[in-house]
C-alpha cells in the first residue's frame, strides 16, 4: 500500500529509468547462458532481473494512477535536488577524484573546510578551526591508533611519522 | 558447561573486550539518538575501519552499537519528537507528549528500564533457542534455505508499510547485485562487461556504505536548520510502582519483539510498531489515553525493539540468515573476519555463539548504566549542527570505504550506490532489502542450483518436494499468503472480517 497521494516531482521518470535498467540487466542475464539449464549459472540473475522487470512495471503503471507532480523540472530542483545537495554531491565527487593524488589529510581538510563553510553559512575561521580539528581525531584514531591505510598523496606522512618516532627514541 | 561460562564471560573478564563493548555501547547511544545517524550507518562504515582487527574485539564494538543504538533513538524521539531510529518511531507518539507535560525524564527513565527488560528478554530466548533452530536446522534441505531467504525478502517488503512492489524490487535488485563477477561454481562471467575489476564483484560493504552513510547524510540535507526543543529534566529514575505496573505489557511486549526480531528481516522498528498496536488494543483503560501520553505506548515499543536485538541473531547465527538489516551487515563483517554464519558455525564454533550472547549481555548492563547517566550532557551533543556532522560522516565514509581493499574503485561504486540510494529513498523504496538481498544472494543461488540439480533439474520434482515436506509446506505457504495479503482481496477480506481498518506508520518516511 503506497501511503504517498502525489507523485513527486521526478519520480516518473525515475521509476521509468529503473524499469529500463532492470530490463537492460535482464537481457545482460540472459546473455550469461540462456535458458540453457535451470542450474544454469544465469539463472538466479535471470529470475532475479525478471522480479525486477514485473515490478517496476507494476510501480510505473501503479505511478499513473496516481495525480502528476506540481512544478515541472522546478518542483524537481526544489524538493529532490536542491541547490545546497547538488553543490555536497558536486564537493564529495571532487574529494572522491583527488583522494588518491592528493592524500587524505588534504582532501579531508579542504572538503570539511569547504562543506562545513558551506553549509553553515557563517564566516570561514569556525569553519577552518573545526574541520581541522575533525581531521586531527580522525587521523589520530584511525591512521595512528587502529593503523587503518589512508592514501598519502603528497605528503609524505610515513617519513615524518618515522622521523618523529625516531626523534623520540633519540630523545629517550 | 564450564567451557560455555568462560566463552560467556570472554568480554566481561577481558579489559580490552570490556572496554569495546562500553565504548560502542555508549556511541551506539548517541548514534542511534542523532536523527539521520543510523545504527545500520554506523555498523557498515565500522566493517571497514575494523576489517583489520582480531575478530573479538570488532564484534564486541558492533554488538554495543547494535543494543546501545536500537535504545538510542527512544531518547530523541522523546526529548525532541524526532525518532532517532525507525525503531523509536512509535515512542515518540506517547513520549513526546509526556515530555511537553515536564515528565522527559521519567519517561526516559521508564524507557531505559523497559528497554533493558527487553534486551535481556530477547538475549535469554537467543540463548535458549538458538541451539535448538541450529541442531533443526542442519535437517534444512536446500529448498528450504532458498524457501526461507525469498520469505525475508518478502516479510521487509510487506510488513514495514510501504509498497510491496518497491520492497520486492529492492530486494532483487539486491540479489542481482551478489551475483556480479565469477560465479563460484562454473567461473562464468556475470555482469562484468569485460571489466576485470568487476570479476570479483561489487564490495558489499561499498555498496552498504553508500546505501545507508552516503544516501542518509544526502537525505538529512533536507533538515539542516531544524530548530532544537529545549526540555525539562528532573526525576529519571520511574518510581517501582511504575515498574511493577507495567512490567506484564512489558514482558508480553518483549516476546513479541524477539519473535519478530527472530524472523528473517525484519526488525526492531516493526517489532516496536506492532509492540505499540497490541499495547493500545490490550490495554483497556489507560491512565491517559494513547496519543497524549501514555506510558504504557513507551513502554511497548521500547521493550520490543531491544528484545528484537536478541531475536535478530537467531536467524543469523543458526542459518546464516540475517534478521534485519544491521544483522545483515554484521553478518558482512563475520564474511569478512572468515566466519561463515549457518548451523555449521554452532557445532564448528561454539565459542562465537556464547561469546556472543556473553557480549549483548554485557551491552545491555551498559545501556541500563549509560541510559540512566549523562542525559543532560546528552541533550547539548544531540543539538550538534547538521553543517558539521553532515560533511564529517560523509568523510568518514569515503575514507572507510578506500580502506577496505585500498581501491578508488570502490570509493566510485559507494558514491553511485548512495547517489541512486538517495533517489530509491526519496522515491520510496526501502534500501534494507537492498542489503538484505545482497547478503543472501549467493545462499539463495547456490541453494537453488542445489535443490533443482538433485531434482534433476524437474521443476515438478522440486514442487513435490516441497508439498511432501511439512516445513518446506510451511514456508512455501507463508510465502503465498505475504503476496496475497498485498492484493485488494486481502483488503477487502480482512475488512469485512474484522471491520477495521490498519493504520500504517511508514517507517521509510522517517
Amino acid at each position: 500500500m503506497d501511503t504517498t497521494p502525489a507523485r513527486k516531482p521526478g519520480e516518473t521518470g525515475f521509476n521509468i529509468l529503473l524499469l529500463l535498467g532492470s530490463i537492460f540487466l535482464f537481457y545482460q542475464a540472459y546473455k550469461i547462458a540462456g535458458f540453457s539449464a535451470l542450474s544454469s549459472p544465469g539463472a538466479i540473475p535471470m529470475a532475479a532481473s525478471a522480479t525486477m522487470v514485473i515490478s517496476a512495471c507494476i510501480i510505473v503503471a501503479k505511478e499513473f494512477s496516481r495525480p502528476k507532480a506540481e512544478g515541472g523540472a522546478k518542483a524537481f530542483f526544489v524538493q529532490i535536488l536542491p541547490f545546497t545537495l547538488a553543490v555536497m554531491c558536486g564537493l564529495i565527487i571532487l574529494f572522491a577524484v583527488v583522494l588518491q593524488k592528493v592524500g587524505f589529510i588534504l582532501t579531508g581538510l579542504s572538503f570539511l573546510f569547504f562543506s562545513i563553510w558551506f553549509l553553515q553559512k557563517r564566516g570561514p575561521a569556525s569553519a577552518a578551526l573545526i574541520a581541522l580539528l575533525c581531521v586531527v581525531v580522525i587521523y589520530v584514531l584511525f591512521r595512528l591508533i587502529f593503523q587503518v591505510i589512508l592514501p598519502e598523496g603528497i605528503i609524505p606522512e610515513r617519513d615524518i611519522i618515522a622521523s618523529v618516532k625516531h626523534w623520540f627514541a633519540g630523545a629517550k | 558447561m564450564p567451557e560455555t561460562l568462560q566463552y560467556f564471560l570472554m568480554t566481561w573478564t577481558q579489559p580490552q573486550l570490556l572496554f569495546l563493548t562500553a565504548i560502542g555501547t555508549f556511541a551506539g547511544i548517541y548514534i542511534g539518538a542523532i536523527p539521520g545517524l543510523s545504527v545500520t550507518m554506523a555498523v557498515s562504515i565500522l566493517i571497514s575501519f575494523t576489517f583489520s582487527w582480531e575478530m573479538n574485539n570488532a564484534l564486541a564494538l558492533m554488538a554495543g552499537i547494535y543494543m546501545g543504538g536500537v535504545y538510542g533513538g527512544s531518547r530523541t524521539a522523546i526529548l525532541l519528537n524526532i525518532p532517532g531510529a525507525p525503531a523509536a518511531i512509535a515512542t515518540a507518539l506517547d513520549g513526546y507528549p509526556l515530555a511537553k507535560k515536564g515528565l522527559a525524564g521519567e519517561a526516559i527513565g521508564l524507557s531505559t528500564t523497559v528497554s533493558t527488560i527487553g534486551g535481556f528478554f530477547g538475549i535469554l530466548i537467543l540463548a535458549i533457542a538458538a541451539p535448538f533452530v541450529s541442531e533443526f536446522a542442519i535437517r534444512f534441505q536446500p529448498r528450504d534455505y532458498l524457501l526461507l531467504a525469498v520469505m525475508g525478502l518478502l516479510l521487509v517488503g510487506s510488513l514495514s508499510g510501504g509498497s510491496m512492489a518497491k520492497g520486492v524490487f529492492a530486494g532483487a535488485l539486491g540479489v542481482l547485485l551478489g551475483t556480479v563477477g565469477l560465479d563460484p561454481l562454473t567461473a562464468e562471467e556475470r555482469f562484468t562487461f569485460g571489466y576485470t575489476d568487476l570479476m570479483t564483484g561489487i564490495s558489499a560493504v561499498a555498496i552498504m556504505i553508500g546505501m545507508f552513510g552516503v544516501s542518509e547524510a544526502l537525505d538529512q540535507m533536507h533538515y539542516l536548520n531544524m530548530p532544537g526543543v529545549k526540555q525539562r529534566l528532573e526525576r529519571i529514575v520511574p518510581s517501582w510502582k511504575d515498574v511493577k505496573k507495567h512490567l506484564p505489557l512489558g514482558l508480553r511486549c518483549s516476546a513479541l519483539g524477539t519473535f519478530i526480531g527472530a524472523l528473517p528481516g525484519t526488525g526492531g522498528d516493526i517489532a516496536a510498531l506492532m509492540a505499540y498496536d497490541h499495547a493500545k488494543r490490550s490495554t483497556k483503560n489507560p491512565e491517559v489515553p494513547f496519543g497524549e501520553g501514555a506510558k504504557e505506548g513507551i513502554v511497548a515499543p521500547e521493550a520490543a525493539n531491544n528484545a528484537a536485538v536478541g531475536g535478530a541473531y537467531i536467524p543469523m547465527l543458526t542459518l546464516g540468515i540475517p534478521g534485519d538489516a544491521v544483522t545483515a551487515v554484521i553478518v558482512g563483517a563475520m564474511f569478512v573476519h572468515g566466519l561463515n554464519p549457518g548451523p555449521l558455525l554452532m557445532i564448528e564454533r561454539p565459542e562465537i555463539f556464547w561469546f556472543t550472547v556473553g557480549n549483548l549481555t554485557l551491552a545491555t548492563i551498559f545501556m541500563f548504566i549509560f541510559g540512566m547517566t549523562g542525559i543532560k550532557i546528552f541533550t547539548k551533543i544531540v543539538e550538534w549542527p547538521k553543517a558539521v556532522l553532515l560533511p564529517v560522516i560523509l568523510l568518514l565514509s569515503i575514507v572507510g570505504c578506500y580502506a577496505i581493499n585500498n581501491s578508488v574503485t570502490d570509493v566510485w561504486w559507494m558514491l553511485g550506490f548512495g547517489i541512486v540510494g538517495y533517489f530509491m529513498k526519496t522515491y520510496g523504496y526501502q534500501l534494507g532489502p537492498v542489503i538484505l538481498g545482497l547478503i543472501l544472494s549467493r545462499l539463495i543461488d547456490d541453494n537453488w542450483r542445489r535443490a533443482i540439480i538433485s531434482e534433476q533439474e524437474s521443476l515438478v520434482g522440486l514442487f513435490k518436494g516441497i508439498l511432501t515436506s511439512p516445513l518446506s509446506l510451511f514456508l512455501f505457504l507463508t510465502i503465498v499468503f505475504l503476496l496475497f495479503s498485498q492484493t485488494k482481496t486481502w483488503t477487502k477480506l480482512k475488512a469485512r472480517v474484522f471491520g477495521r481498518k490498519d493504520v500504517n506508520i511508514d517507517p521509510t518516511q522517517v
